[in-house]
């Protein structure tokens, strides 16, 4: 595969609540095994950013490209079956279904290469494993990422884009997850696009960074060194 | 009749109602639970799913082939509403949908009075349902047994459906957070023109195995409704477990009142309504998904 190959590209979308103009000209590119974060804090579009991409909140207009496909009026199940798997802030893991089924539904064969299975899922996170046939809806907040993450993995999908994987979570279960997330969605070479205001755990998984600020406006790209070396930029932006 | 056989009786009646109106009640709650549509023309689609079967027996064909023949015609009557009536209004408040299949259940009305006329209909069933077996020394009539094996049998396999196929997963799983669902790759207006057509056979099941129990004449669609209701009400709107427990309570109510006082029974029915709510307003089971 070609290293410049891009897996997203969003070339300047407007995206709106109602009359509410949430997003005002967003512009990125995620290339094929990188993995990049959207750092901002709360309210400045990410979550919509990523609604967008899923065909969740359909973007007004501007241009939406995943993996050679306009994708800017599917719905989401169509932007779903080209690859794209999403992990909620909210996890949404399916109440009234064990963990197994709520993995078993999002089950699907991947496009050569080895793929994700249950069995993967449960090497990955063994308590999911001893939790198989309990209701999904009754494991802890870190355990219902961790099955939201499984979820995600097991439909082979071409890229994972997440939202805010630390939210809700103690600084602990972020630590796990940030390396749950770095060996699994990263290191495999997995393309990922997370989005996130705890930068810590971005710089961690990400190496390009999208620095947004109110209305979804670009305001900085910053690779994870620029952004270790001058701590300002991040003080700028995420700082209340 | 001895106190035994009595006691008896009164059982497998209260089975034979709770059983019909729970499949009734199913069928609405499926609809509810994953369109959010309340289906006022439900009790209507019973009808005529009592009706059909009536007229593809009496055409000569077996009654049991009739079973499985007339729930189809139901849902394909059904998957027609849902598009004509039902998937316009999908963007829209409940209360649209609610209008329009309260308009419905008084054209099916007509309909079915243009069709089959005012005057009530008996389905000839086969010789072997019009006699009956002793169970504990009561005369128990064949076709209420069937009905009964029916019921149960719909509802079983209802049951497995939604627990053991992947299909079922993904309809409980849009039951409770659909946009996920579709997150998943899974087409939502599928789902619900499925769970549309669904629900509307259930109802022509009930309709067919209810047709011997009563007599066929176009109101009877209106009492099954409001008795469905207060099913799913009792149970907790969308809820299946509480729908399973609420109809055979109701059913059980209804024949004890029947039995005893005749002239209140449904009165009796409805003030059982009214304490329930009045202590638990959003039904004994809760508010449910399908479980």
């Amino acid at each position: 595969m070609e290293k410049t190959h891009r897996i997203l590209e969003i070339e300047d979308i407007h995206t709106y609540y109602g009359e509410s103009h949430v997003i005002q000209g967003l512009s990125l590119f995620v290339n094929a095994h990188e993995a990049v974060s959207i750092l901002g804090r709360n309210g400045v579009g990410k979550t919509t950013t990523l609604r967008s991409i899923m065909g969740l909140t359909p973007p007004r207009s501007g241009s939406i490209t995943i993996d050679g496909q306009k994708t800017i009026r599917w719905p989401a199940h169509r932007v779903s079956r080209l690859g794209v798997a999403y992990v909620p802030a909210e996890r949404h893991i399916f109440p009234g279904l064990t963990v197994k089924e709520n993995l078993k539904i999002a089950a699907r064969s991947g496009n050569g290469g080895e793929p994700c299975t249950l069995e993967r899922v449960y090497d990955y996170f063994p308590v999911l494993a001893d939790r198989t046939n309990q209701d999904g809806s009754t494991l802890s907040g870190g355990e219902q990422q961790m099955l939201a993450i499984g979820r995600a993995l097991i439909s082979n999908p071409k890229i994972i884009i997440m939202d805010e994987p630390s939210q809700g979570l103690s600084p602990l279960l972020v630590v796990a997850i940030t390396q749950i997330v770095k060996d699994f969605c990263v290191d495999s070479g997995m393309t990922l696009l997370v989005v996130e205001q705890n930068y810590r755990m971005a710089l961690k998984v990400a190496n390009r960074h999208y620095l947004m600020s109110t209305k979804g406006k670009i305001t900085g790209i910053a690779t994870t060194q620029e952004l270790i070396d001058n701590q300002q930029i991040i003080l700028d932006h995420l700082a209340v | 009749m001895s106190g035994i056989a009595t006691a008896v009786d009164i059982t497998l009646n209260s089975l034979v109602l709770g059983g019909v109106f729970l499949i009734v009640a199913v069928g609405l709650n499926i609809i509810y639970g994953l369109s959010r549509v309340m289906n006022l023309a439900h009790g209507s689609l019973y009808a005529i799913g009592a009706y059909t079967g009536y007229t593809i027996v009496s055409l000569g064909v077996n009654f049991f082939v009739a079973l499985l023949l007339a729930p189809i015609i139901v849902g394909i009557i059904g998957l027609i509403i849902e598009r004509i009536v039902i998937a316009p209004m999908r963007k829209r408040s409940m209360i649209y949908t609610l209008i329009l299949t309260y308009g419905l259940m008084f054209f099916l009305d007509g309909l079915i009075k243009y069709v089959w006329g005012n005057e009530p209909r008996f389905v000839a069933i086969p010789a072997f349902m019009r006699e009956t077996i002793s169970i504990f020394g009561t005369h128990y009539p064949v076709f209420r047994l069937t009905t009964l094996v029916t019921t149960a049998a719909v509802m079983i396999g209802l049951m497995l459906f939604l627990n053991k196929t992947r299909i079922g997963m993904i309809l409980k799983a849009a039951s409770t957070i659909p946009e996920m669902v579709s997150c998943l790759g899974f087409n939502m207006n599928y789902i619900h023109i499925g769970a549309f057509i669904l629900g509307c056979a259930l109802a022509g099941v009930a309709g067919i195995v209810a047709g011997p129990l009563t007599t066929i004449d176009p109101l009877m669609g209106h009492e099954m409704l409001i008795s469905s209701f207060v099913v799913i009400v009792i149970g907790g709107l969308g809820s299946l477990r509480g729908a399973v427990f609420a109809a055979l309570l109701i059913g059980l109510v209804q024949t004890l009142a029947e039995f005893f006082i005749t002239d209140l029974a449904m009165v009796i029915v409805y003030m059982m309504m009214a304490v329930i709510l009045a202590f638990m307003p959003r039904g004994l089971f809760g508010e449910g998904k399908f479980e």
